[in-house]
């Protein structure tokens, strides 16, 4: 596989946090994944500490190169908050009251449970 | 390229790839399956992954999911590992009156064969070390479990293309018809036949439905979920509405809302959740949270699987349910049964889309 003029070969490393190589990318588009969101999820390439800002470039190149595209045409993939790492604390502090959080108990309804 | 199928799947999901795996061992020839995008863009891969049973009720419906629960102990040896683990599941509460209502649960469900147990907070604590001293007591079981979403279904698709079945990606399904016995379905690029169709894409199998005619009663309700960085063992069990993975995340949440099809995470909803979070294990107050994703439950509308034939319309089933994480290797064996030999091992007559009419 060439890429940027250099070679790279199967076991070079394109996502640090994961440790994903170039043939777990090849493995990914031969599943059929053809976005960097479908190998990530195949792969956990970008799903690490850094998500996907070392790695986002080259896995959709790579892709690209793979599928014979331009990677102008691979998606870009979905960005999640927070964009960096941070304490859960520091949002639970903020909680102001909500009611979105379900209780599995309240859900059961174990009165109705004996019905046949 | 072959165009007539004996079954075509639409919708590759855990329901879709589980339905195709399982049909694969059986029917060796002719099943196609088909995906408007790639099988992990849908629910599928913005799930917790529990394989949970406790608190399933009514009690059918406890059973439904305690026999599926029973099948992941084989599944592995079958499509290889997809992370499965039986870590029994314990979910806590604060309040007596709580715990008054987990005792009727407990009893219900015991009487149906769901094995679970109401612990004190000694008892809990001493199972579960990293939660709140302020908890009152917890339920628990052993039939409870986790399974990595992602590696089950491709584990699915792997499996399944070895013993033959097709997959078509990026090719969504526009049109459906039934002429003379068979179904013609008609993608984006191309266009299938088939005896036998399952209808199972998830919160759009309302849309493919209508193309037949027939109403198809679930809708989108929004989850949204915390992600933490790895961390060292801290959970041994999986907690309602918590887990942590074999490589150390912790994913925490539980929210159900009505947002239509919008996937966005929200920051009111992950503030609820981190506070939720915090409050369990007090420990997650100081972990660090690396990500955040939300994801629509298939959710019919009585909140029940939608699973088998369809009156009226000969060889058309369909499989829209929640929790298929938990249900799918029994999802996938009780098709199998209807679509090859025309009844199931276990009665589904309340998964009937025909309750609806
Ligand atoms: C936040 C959250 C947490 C959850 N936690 C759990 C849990 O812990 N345990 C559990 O058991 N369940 C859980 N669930 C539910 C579980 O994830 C779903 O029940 C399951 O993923 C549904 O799978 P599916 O195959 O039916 O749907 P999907 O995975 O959505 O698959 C449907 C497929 O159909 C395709 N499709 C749609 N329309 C068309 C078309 N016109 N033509 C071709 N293809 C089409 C889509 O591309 C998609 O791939 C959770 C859900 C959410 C949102």
């Amino acid at each position: 596989m060439k890429k940027g003029g250099l070679e790279v070969d199967k076991s070079t490393i394109v996502c640090r946090c994961e440790e994903i190589t170039v043939a777990d990318i090849e493995n990914a588009v031969a599943q059929g994944a053809q976005t960097f969101d479908d190998v990530k999820r195949l792969t956990r390439s970008g799903m690490g500490l850094c998500q996907g800002k070392t790695c986002r470039t080259v896995i959709s190149e790579l892709i690209a190169q793979i599928r014979g595209e331009s990677v102008a045409a691979i998606p870009v993939p979905h960005m999640r908050m927070p964009l960096r790492a941070i304490p859960i604390g520091i949002l639970a502090d903020h909680f102001s009251g909500g009611s979105a959080m379900q209780s599995l108990l309240a859900e059961s309804k174990p009165d109705e449970g004996q019905e046949s | 390229m072959r165009r007539d199928y004996e079954t075509i799947i639409v919708g590759g999901g855990v329901i879709g790839s589980g339905i195709a795996y399982h049909l694969s061992e059986v029917q060796t020839e002719g099943i196609l399956v088909i995906d408007k995008e790639f099988p992990l863009n849908g629910t599928s891969g913005s799930t917790q992954g529990w394989v949970w049973v406790q608190s399933k009720t009514p009690s059918w419906y406890g059973e439904l999911s305690m026999f599926s629960a029973e099948l992941y102990e084989y599944l592995p040896r079958k499509i290889g590992d997809i992370e499965y683990t039986r870590t029994g599941g314990i979910d806590p509460f604060f309040t007596a009156e709580e715990r008054d209502r987990a005792l009727r649960l407990a009893e219900s469900q015991s009487q149906a064969g769901i094995e679970m147990h109401v612990l004190d907070r000694d008892e809990t604590l001493a199972l579960e070390p990293a939660l709140s001293p302020k908890i009152f007591g917890s339920i628990h079981s052993n039939l409870d479990g986790t399974v990595n979403p992602m590696r089950l279904v491709e584990q699915y698709m792997r499996a399944a293309k070895k013993n033959g079945v097709i997959y078509e990606y990026a090719n969504p399904v526009i049109n459906i018809e039934k002429k003379q016995g068979e179904f013609i379905v008609t993608a984006k690029a191309g266009t299938f036949s088939c005896k036998k169709l399952v209808l199972s894409a998830g919160v759009w199998t309302c849309e493919l439905g209508k193309l037949l005619g027939i109403n198809i009663p679930v809708y989108p309700v929004r989850g949204q979920i915390i992600i933490t960085e790895p961390l060292a063992p801290l959970l041994k069990h999986t907690l309602s509405s918590m887990r942590q993975t074999c490589n150390g995340e912790i994913l925490i949440g539980y929210t159900k809302e009505t947002a239509g099809f919008d996937r966005r995470t929200t920051l009111d909803v992950i503030e609820e959740t981190a506070n939720f979070g915090a409050k369990i294990v007090p420990a997650l107050a100081e972990a660090k949270m690396v990500r955040t994703f939300a994801g629509l439950r298939v959710m019919p509308q009585d909140e029940f699987p939608i699973i088998g034939g369809v009156p009226g319309i000969e060889n058309l089933f369909i499989a829209a349910l929640h929790s298929g994480f938990t249900l799918s290797p029994l999802v996938g064996t009780i098709l199998t049964e209807l679509i090859t030999e025309g009844e199931t091992s276990i009665p589904i007559d309340r998964c009937n889309i025909a309750r609806f009419a």
